[in-house]
């Protein structure tokens, strides 16, 4: 989506975006405890937003959000740094907009520019509302203290100048602006597919200098050695012959449709996120998928 | 408990290794397949009745003791020398048979569990104790089958 064309849906009414960026999970308002229900919003954002599975490592008694996970790419390894609320070694010295600075332009607390494995591209259109209760909740959790292991790149790519020059060509910030031709349902699946659940970063194919390639959105992958599926509705190549309650189940327990399961590297999406999420949220991301265009893969 | 689980690694091998003694063991591996393939039917047939994808629950039941037989089965499906080439089974499944063998008791306690919460009739039992079922399953295949993509 250009800019221009953002800025002209900003003038939608407010209260559309507040529909389909709103929590899924039921606010009654009776007798809640405000705090409260921002940690619980926080939590749901914390799952929705994966951050656990690059965030924490497996099989590692350094604790929950505390870093280190390797995440391969072309252009070397990176390691997710550490997110609990120490001082020293994590995020507890950060203000509110230090942390929707890191989201919505990719930028330390310091101005340098991150380098797009934490996947901003995305992030930036999360609501404000839906990060600082993700932030209220990652300080509420054990501070922990763990150095941040510093990234393995090639020499070329590895400097933030360069990571800065890459914003320039391949990054455009702002918020998520709702469809109005579209239902609520299709926009809080498109809020959480493209932004929130950052899906495209694997299943969007990239050019060669790392961008994601719009006109191939969620036509497949690949990770390292593994070959991440096209979840376009395309019927031969992609999902297009699942039903959207076939995606629903698929997201919460790992079930394909014939009845088999996944093995692959969606386990751990699944666990720590989409099993995490409402029904009618797994649902909504049926309904922005199922409305794709059915791309084939491309040989 | 971890004697018993020994016992029965060695219990279910020496019946393994009699049931399938004459048995070449790319054969093995293909009835281990023809197995799997069938839970795998009655995993997809249940879980279109728990999503109300299809009414009638007539045979829900024989499709959850399908689910329980096999699972029993299982534990004779996987004897040493059938990780034949090609075959979707890791050889973790051989490395660790104490961990492999927990994991296929514990299939084996949830589908007969399943069984008897088919047998009551409420389908919102029915609903939740066929994700566990799933879980189950899932994590069995993520470390010890292949990758799916």
């Amino acid at each position: 989506m250009s800019r221009a064309t953002d800025r002209a849906l900003l003038l939608i009414p407010v209260a559309v975006a507040l529909v389909a960026a709103a929590p899924a999970f039921a606010q009654d308002g009776s007798d809640s405890d405000p705090q409260a229900d921002v940690l619980e919003r926080g939590r749901y954002i914390l799952h929705a937003g994966g951050c656990i599975t690059c965030h924490t490592v497996e099989d590692d008694a350094a604790g929950l959000l505390a870093g280190g996970r390797a995440l391969e790419s072309p252009f070397g390894t990176f390691y997710a740094p550490n997110i609990t609320p120490d001082p020293d070694t994590g995020i507890g010295c950060w203000s509110d907009e230090d942390f929707l600075n890191a989201f919505w332009e990719g930028t330390n607390p310091d101005g340098d520019h991150y380098f797009p494995s934490f996947p901003y591209t995305a992030y930036t259109g999360v609501s404000r509302d839906d990060l600082l209760a993700l932030k209220a909740y990652l300080f509420s959790v054990e501070p922990v203290v763990r150095e941040n292991r510093e990234h393995d790149l090639a020499l070329l790519v590895s400097s933030r100048t360069a990571a800065g020059a890459w914003k320039r060509l391949n990054f455009d910030a702002g918020r998520f602006v709702p469809d109005p031709e579209k239902d609520d349902e299709w926009n809080r699946g498109a809020y959480l597919v493209r932004h929130l659940g950052h899906c495209g970063e694997c299943h969007t194919p990239r050019s060669r200098t790392g961008a994601l390639l719009p006109e191939r959105e969620m036509a497949g992958s690949e990770l390292g050695d593994e070959k991440i599926p096209n979840i376009t509705p395309h019927r031969a190549d992609g999902i297009g012959r699942w039903r959207a309650s076939d995606i629903e189940y698929f997201l919460d327990i790992g079930m394909l449709p014939d009845g088999d399961f996944t093995g692959s590297s969606m386990v751990d999406v699944i666990e720590d996120n989409t099993s995490k999420l409402t029904r009618a949220d797994r649902r909504a991301i049926a309904a922005y998928l199922l409305s794709l265009p059915p791309l084939p893969d491309e040989d | 408990m971890r004697h018993g689980r020994i016992l029965t690694i060695v219990v279910c091998g020496a019946l393994s290794l009699a049931a399938f003694a004459d048995t070449a063991p790319e054969d093995a591996a293909d009835y281990r397949k023809s197995v799997m393939t069938s839970l795998r039917g009655h995993i997809g047939a249940v879980s279109m009745v728990v999503r109300g994808l299809v009414e009638d629950r007539g045979h829900l039941v024989d499709h959850a003791r399908g689910l329980a037989n096999g699972a029993r089965e299982m534990s004779h499906l996987f004897a040493e020398g059938t990780n034949v080439e090609g075959s979707d089974a890791l050889p973790v499944i051989w490395e660790e048979p104490e961990a492999f063998a927990a994991a296929i008791e514990k299939s084996q306690q949830g589908t007969a569990a399943f069984v008897e919460v088919v047998e009551g009739g409420d389908m919102e039992e029915i609903g939740a104790a066929f994700r566990e079922v799933g879980m189950s399953c899932r994590g069995c295949h993520d470390r010890y089958r292949v990758s799916r993509d």
